[in-house]
């Protein structure tokens, strides 16, 4: 292949070495970039730079709060990491995110009388399935009828979205508010707290045992099994008698399910209540983050860390070098970017066209 | 012939992908108006050392002289402008377009405005010249594929070209055709033009060139007079050792019908029907050959038996059962093995590891404990170790990815998952494809060994010496219909190449 004056080669294999030296070579190429970025805008790159880092990892209180960010963020990872190893491009996360927020908004209303065990259980529950449901349309779809699923995943982020914009401006809206959010939970629905005084939520280790668990479906399950295999060769698994259609279903509905988890995190965990913003993109970034990790759940975790260091050190770079906190989104796609970009350099030996010697 | 100029002459020519070794300092030439033959198992090199003189490729170290002059050919255009034309084993046509539109393509015939007239009188003349009879406003899809190959090659003639490459030219054509390619290519010669025919058929070499290069592993073994040689001393050049041409056969006593097809119909993914009502048999210990050119609704019968492709009308029975339009593993569970065409992409998944290949598709029904989903890693480890032990696959481990495996290990693994488990019947779709002569014997063997042990065997294959070599009984597909059963001791290839054809009592089809 010439491309430019310059030849592509297909290297025969590329090592988990030098595939992992990418991740870190794109990681610093759009740190540089973003340098570049804060330096046009006319501020001190280095203080910007300290400032998000202090921000993110620097004293105890910044590292637990960058691990409150992360929590949603590993979850639509997970979405994403489970969805992709099956080839199957779930871009609906966000949507995913709400439906399971609200299903488990509608289980804090409706199942209050419970016991708190049974209460919290048939809250994650109903989270799940909200998700799950949001997942299996497009799943449905794409396995029965072949419809395009990254098309339908992402329409029907925005289907979920007038739907919650609705219920919050009628039925859920707290009475004599102005603004679309409902009223508070119940204290008794509240995720419990891994440190006192903080904001570090149950809901992170929720995250983590949901990690371990995908890891196991892939690595050690039948499920899972199937899943790789029909994402590294849907043909061969169908001519060794896979049923794909119902393996592309069970993938929606658990990567859905995952992101729904992650929406009911947010609101019982931080928000307390159901609002319009609980998201803030984590269904988006949880595709970066799964690209990222080389859609291996457990690197998953610590590039959701990252990110949610990102996001949660911008505070302190906005007060420090008045760089506006929206500059981290500007990172997270630049390091996406870069990162697709050096993954050529691992697929690919590039060298200058054959021209006169 | 020894003493005239060469017209094109490789010096240490050399070229890798990666780690690996294409070519290593391969010198050799051709004379002007020779036909020169490269001979060479699949992976030999052939190809690429092709590609490189058609600048597809750029060579990593060496010389090519054109014409006494030290030439850089970066690109097919270059090429083309130096009087090199190649024909690809697959061809590049426009399938809605003309005949005369493929060849005016990319030419200076082909500027703002067509200039058709004076084209096609170019390219009648050059038809005439050799004995070409082509419809040149047919469109490319009305023609047949050895037609195909005749607008390819008129496409490199009409830019004017010195040297004209083929690569396996007869793999896509009838005894009848290749005869016919034949003769046309020695009037070539007879005007002037030199001919590189790639091939891997020794008869071929045989039959078409005056002069022979052989490649082994990249590196050139010799280039010799074709008179000088025979067929056994070229198939030792090629492989490195001595082959035996025939796999020792034993004539069993068939059994019981097996698998029965009655009037199978079905339809492409274009909706034209390509099973035209197939009706066929195969008892136990025996083995069936279809022949056929490619494109005759062979892949999908194979489909349609092991369960992937839904059959329109008609039935499959299956020791006894009716598995017409069950799921593929339901029929493998009554015994139905197979080995799909293309081994990368329908026999296995490549990135995994052979251990997890050799489970696939039999992962249905073990190596999975607590209600079948949890995976039984030891199961799995004992069992791949035997299928290794047992089929001889040479792998550093069973944990290694299947992919880095050569082709011939690659199709072990199928085989092993595919016999470990005794079929009643096994169907397979070109089951040496682009396998090198010793991975060739060795799946000849071990499908001889499977028939002995009472296994009906169903073999679709386009070389026709495989399946006059393995079948009991041959069946001849064409258009999706079997147009005729012939038995291979008495058979001629003569016989089965016209019915290939569609030629049927002397009536075309």
């Amino acid at each position: 292949m010439n491309v430019l004056g310059l030849t592509f080669e297909k290297r025969e294999q590329s090592s988990r070495l030098w595939q992992l030296l990418m991740v870190l070579l794109a990681i610093i190429f759009a740190l540089v970039l973003s340098g570049l970025l804060i330096f046009l805008s006319g501020a001190d790159v280095g203080k910007a730079f300290a400032g998000l880092y202090g921000g993110a990892f620097g004293t105890r209180k910044a590292l637990i709060e960058t691990l409150v960010k992360a929590t949603p963020l590993i979850l639509t990872g997970l979405a994403a990491v489970i969805a992709f190893r099956g080839k199957v491009m779930n871009i609906g996360a966000e949507g995913q995110f709400l439906a399971g927020a609200m299903a488990g908004y509608w289980a804090i209303l409706t199942f209050s009388w419970m016991s708190p065990f049974f209460y919290f259980s048939m809250i994650l529950f109903f989270a799940f399935i909200g998700g799950a449901i949001c997942g299996l349309i497009p799943g449905l779809l794409k396995g029965l009828l072949k419809v395009d699923e990254t098309i339908v995943t992402v329409m029907m982020n925005y289907v979920v979205e007038f739907v919650l914009s609705f219920l919050l401006s009628g039925p859920w809206q707290a009475a004599g508010k102005f603004y679309k959010f409902s009223e508070e939970i119940p204290t008794s629905a509240h995720y419990g707290l891994v440190f006192p005084n903080t904001r570090l939520h149950y809901g992170f280790i929720v995250a983590l045992v949901t990690t371990i668990i995908v890891y196991w479906i892939l690595q050690k399950t039948r499920l899972g099994y199937e899943i790789r295999s029909i994402g590294l060769n849907p043909a061969a698994s169908k001519f060794k008698g896979i049923n794909v259609p119902r393996t592309i279903i069970t993938i929606m509905l658990i990567s859905g399910g995952i992101a729904g988890l992650g929406g009911i995190g947010e609101v019982i965990g931080i928000q307390h209540r159901m609002r319009m913003d609980i998201s803030n993109g984590a269904g988006f970034t949880g595709i970066i983050i799964a690209m990222l990790a080389g859609l291996n759940p457990l690197a998953v975790v610590i590039v959701a860390i990252f990110m949610g260091g990102l996001l949660n050190g911008s505070n302190r770079m906005q007060i420090f070098s008045n760089v506006p906190t929206a500059l981290v989104y500007a990172m997270q796609a630049i390091v996406l970017l870069s990162l697709l970009a050096f993954q050529v350099l691992a697929k690919y030996r590039i060298r200058r066209a054959a021209g006169n010697e | 012939m020894e003493s005239s100029t060469p017209l094109l002459q490789t010096i240490k020519l050399t070229k890798h992908f990666g780690g690996v070794i294409a070519n290593k300092d391969v010198s050799f030439d051709i004379k002007p108006g020779e036909i020169h033959c490269l001979l060479g198992e699949n992976g030999a090199g052939k190809t690429t050392l092709a590609e490189c003189l058609y600048g597809y490729y750029y060579p990593d170290g060496g010389e090519i002289w054109f014409k006494q002059e030290r030439v850089n050919i970066a690109s097919p255009h270059d090429a083309i402008k130096l009087g090199i034309g190649m024909v690809h084993q697959h061809f590049i046509l426009v399938r809605p377009l003309s005949v005369i539109e493929n060849i005016i393509v990319g030419t200076d015939a082909a500027q703002l405005f067509l200039n058709l007239s004076t084209a096609s009188k170019k390219v009648e003349q050059l038809c005439r010249d050799y004995d070409i009879s082509l419809d040149l406003s047919a469109k490319i899809w009305q023609l047949s594929v050895g037609e195909q190959q005749w607008v390819e090659i008129l496409k490199a003639l009409f830019v004017g070209i010195k040297l004209l490459i083929l690569d396996e030219p007869t793999a896509v054509l009838t005894p009848q055709e290749a005869e016919k390619l034949f003769v046309i290519l020695r009037k070539m010669k007879a005007s002037g033009l030199s001919i590189l025919f790639i091939t891997h058929k020794l008869h071929e070499v045989l039959e078409v060139s005056d002069r022979v290069t052989v490649l082994r592993k990249g590196e050139k073994v010799a280039t010799v007079f074709t008179p000088d040689v025979d067929r056994a001393e070229l198939a030792k050049m090629m492989v490195g050792r001595e082959v035996f041409f025939r796999v020792n056969k034993e004539t069993l006593q068939p059994g019981d019908p097996v698998l029965e097809v009655i009037n199978l119909r079905a339809k492409n993914d274009r909706g034209q029907e390509s099973l035209c009502g197939i009706s066929m048999n195969i008892r136990a210990g025996e083995i069936v050959g279809i022949a056929g050119i490619s494109g005759n609704g062979q892949k999908d019968l194979f489909e349609s038996i092991v369960g992937v492709k839904p059959v329109h009308s008609g039935n499959i029975r299956f020791s006894g059962q009716d598995i017409t339009n069950k799921p593929v593993h339901a029929i493998a569970s009554l015994g139905m093995a197979h080995i799909p065409e293309d081994r990368l992409k329908e026999g296995l998944v490549p990135e995994f590891s052979v251990a997890e290949n050799l489970m696939l598709g039999l992962h249905k029904h073990r190596f999975f404990k607590i209600w079948g989903g949890l995976v039984d890693a030891k199961e799995v480890k004992t069992f791949a170790d035997t299928c290794i032990k047992d089929f001889d696959i040479v792998t550093p481990s069973s944990g290694h990815t299947t992919r880095n495996l050569s082709g011939g290990n690659i199709q072990k693994v199928i085989i092993a998952r595919e016999l470990s488990g005794h079929p009643k019947c096994l169907v397979a779709n070109q089951p040496t494809r682009g396998l090198d002569v010793g991975a060739i014997e060795y799946v000849h063997t071990q499908l001889l060994n499977q028939c002995k042990a009472g296994t009906a065997i169903l073999i679709i294959s386009d070389d026709l010496d495989e399946i006059m070599n393995l079948a009991d009984r041959i069946l001849v597909i064409f258009k999706g219909r079997i147009v005729g059963e012939l038995d291979p001791q008495t058979a001629s290839r003569q016989e089965i190449g016209l019915l290939m054809a569609g030629c049927v009592d002397g009536e075309q089809l």
